[in-house]
């Protein structure tokens, strides 16, 4: 068995090669391309890091949190407040190297999750979905009226010493190592545990299969990704503000590329970031400011119709292409990842 | 400390509010209760409502009491079309109803927002005036003003009306039964597509009248969905899911400790008040303050 559990008929060599040249590539951006392009690709790569994070929680644990941008945020403000710590009224020796800095804001938010895991979880369904809503809405209002460490509206000016071209190696950096981190979770132990708890957790928790661990876990490691996404587009941009930057607009962003993509699937949120990031921009060419509009129709349609996303679209192609033939023991239609026997 | 006279006018004004908060948040409970559907896109129904309301008062000088039961035909038939789309993932899972309605709440927004911006007045917020008794009435020696007084009257009207409705009209009784058991009540020769419909209809009908007589104390604007969605939802939690009187309950709590919040820590905290008891009690007491604790987990 030498496909990976992804259907598209590649086996693992062949989808590690396409992955080192599109990591290559995407290292050389800052060197020829122009500055328009780096930050398009640097939005990307934010966006695939939030995007894998979500999908951790919400496709492969089976808790739909609407929250993500307050992590997302806090992330972005925790790094910035290290990097930048005078401006936010903060002691001088907390200055910290912008790495640090964004590891920091990863760090964060993973303790405010599992702060409020325990709380939010006892939450269920359309119930934590409202919760984690409610949950953010609150981080957001808070910040925003805590004007001395926020900026308020005026926002906060980031500075750190490491650079654009630097956060942006780093962010490539950083997909890696959540593309590899989310993998090696979703193929293990814990990722299976946590497939158990959104599949039945009855049945999974009278196998021996705690949810709450399982939950927890999917929410920790999420929201510090989601941190470090932060953190990114913090040190990038060198500009946050609480209305925009906690705005519930990542959170809709994240979903649109996670449902497009395919919920639930090691690649989905990948492809899904890809399409993001073309039909975003040609919307917003087309559409203008109807552009968010044919966003909120997608995710109706997708839902509706395409429920495995593209991601579920392709591989039931490539099923019925000769190449998957020896892919045989793959249900087609279905993207849910099983472990590789060979691990 | 702020003075007894100043917490007992926000207490009073707070209680009112709560009427109105009731009734935005009935829609909500009714087709969660009954549906076992959480209408993310609640908010947005209630600002339509509220739009409609503002464009008939700009327009044609129309009061907002007659605004509403405009608004609220409106809404029946935003309602019938979202049962439509709805339709297609009820019994697929929880999130794909979420994930839909969050959807329809996206494109309500944004599209609005196109349409006032393109061809209208601009997305700037607007509000709408009683028109016929203006001034402050003095209730219980506290002085409150006129439109939060009517527009308490008229929604615990409409809640009240709501109740008897599905408590003494067959078709009540049908949706009563549905909501208890759907196949049984098929059993029976209900026709449960029907009453879905009728009970999603009837939901965003109350949050157009809710949208409409809200328009008249707080300004609207295109964005106003998100926040309306979490209030209504506290309130259902508050009062226990598909109770229709205990969303007066869940109101009076939400509008109290929001006016009594902002006088003692001031307005900008308003909201924050608000949100943290929702989720406080949706931690602790998930079946809501009033509501009955249901076996099994």
């Amino acid at each position: 068995m030498s496909t990976l559990p992804d259907g598209l008929g590649l086996d693992r060599r062949a989808t590690l090669a396409v992955g080192a040249v599109c990591v290559v590539a995407a290292l050389l951006v800052p060197s020829f391309a122009s500055g328009y392009l780096e930050d398009l690709v640097l939005q990307a790569l934010v966006f695939a890091i939030l995007a894998l994070s979500w999908n951790l929680l919400a496709g492969y644990a089976g808790q739909i949190s609407l929250g993500h941008a307050a992590f997302f945020g806090l992330g972005a403000y925790v790094s910035a407040w290290l990097t930048t710590p005078g401006a936010a009224g903060f002691p001088e020796w907390l200055l910290t190297h912008a790495v640090v800095a964004i590891v920091a804001g990863g760090a964060a938010a993973a303790l405010v999750a599992v702060v409020v895991g325990p709380a939010v979880f006892r939450l269920d369904g359309h119930y934590f979905a409202i919760g984690t809503l409610a949950l953010a809405a609150i981080i957001q209002l808070v910040l925003n009226n805590a004007r001395s460490i926020s900026g308020g509206a005026t926002g906060f000016y980031v500075q750190n010493e490491f650079g654009e071209a630097g956060v942006y190696y780093l962010a490539v950096v950083a997909l890696v190592a959540t593309v590899v981190v989310t993998y090696y979770v979703t193929r293990g132990r814990l990722g299976l545990g946590m497939q158990a708890v959104r599949d039945d957790p009855g049945a999974a928790s009278s196998l021996g299969v705690h949810p709450f661990r399982y939950k927890m876990w999917a929410f920790v490691l999420s929201s510090f990704f989601a941190g470090v996404a932060g953190g990114l587009y913090g040190q990038y941009t060198l500009y946050l503000n609480a209305g925009s930057t906690l705005d519930v607009g990542w959170t809709i962003d994240t979903l649109v590329i996670v449902i497009l993509g395919g919920m639930g699937t090691m690649l989905g949120p990948l492809f899904g970031t890809a399409v993001f990031m073309l039909i975003d921009n040609l919307f917003s060419q087309v559409a203008g400011g109807l552009a968010t509009t044919l966003e909120g129709i997608l995710i109706v349609v997708f839902v509706i119709f395409v429920p495995n996303g593209l991601y579920g679209l392709l591989s039931e192609r490539a099923a019925t292409t000769p190449a998957a033939e020896d892919a045989t023991d793959h249900a087609p239609a279905d993207a849910t990842p099983e472990r590789d026997p060979q691990e | 400390m702020p003075s007894v006279d100043l917490l007992v006018g926000a207490t009073i004004s707070g209680l009112l509010l709560g009427g109105i908060y009731a009734l935005a948040a009935l829609g909500l409970t009714l087709v969660f209760g009954i549906m076992d559907i959480v209408n993310i896109a609640h908010g947005h129904l209630l600002m339509i409502g509220g739009y409609v309301a503002v464009i008939l008062a700009m327009t044609v000088g129309l009061s907002p009491l007659i605004g509403m039961v405009v608004a609220m035909a409106v809404l029946v038939v935003v309602g019938l079309v979202l049962q439509e789309l709805v339709g297609y993932v009820v019994g697929e899972g929880i999130e794909q109803p979420i994930l839909v309605l969050f959807g329809v709440a996206l494109a309500i927004q944004n599209s609005w927002q196109y349409v006032l911006d393109t061809f209208l007045f601009g997305s700037d917020a607007r509000t709408t005036d009683l028109g016929i008794v203006t001034g402050n009435l003095t209730l219980a020696g506290v002085s409150v003003s006129s439109s939060r007084a009517v527009t308490f009257v008229v929604s615990v009207a409409l809640i009240v009306a709501t109740w008897a409705f599905l408590r003494y009209t067959r078709t009540g009784r049908s949706i009563r039964a549905t909501a208890q058991n759907p196949s049984a009540a098929g059993y029976m020769g209900i026709d449960t597509d029907r009453i879905y419909r009728i009970t999603m209809a009837l939901g965003a009908a109350l949050a157009g009248a809710a949208g409409a007589l809200l328009s008249m104390l707080f300004p609207f604007d295109p964005y106003v969905g998100w926040s309306y969605l979490l209030k209504a939802f506290a309130v259902v939690v508050l009062g226990g899911v598909g109770s229709v009187l205990g969303t007066l309950a869940g109101g009076a709590v939400i509008g109290v400790s929001e006016n009594v919040g902002a006088v003692l820590i001031g307005g900008n905290y308003r909201d924050i008040v608000s949100l943290t008891i929702f989720l406080l009690v949706l931690i602790v007491r998930p079946q809501g303050l009033f509501g009955r604790t249901e076996g099994g987990d």
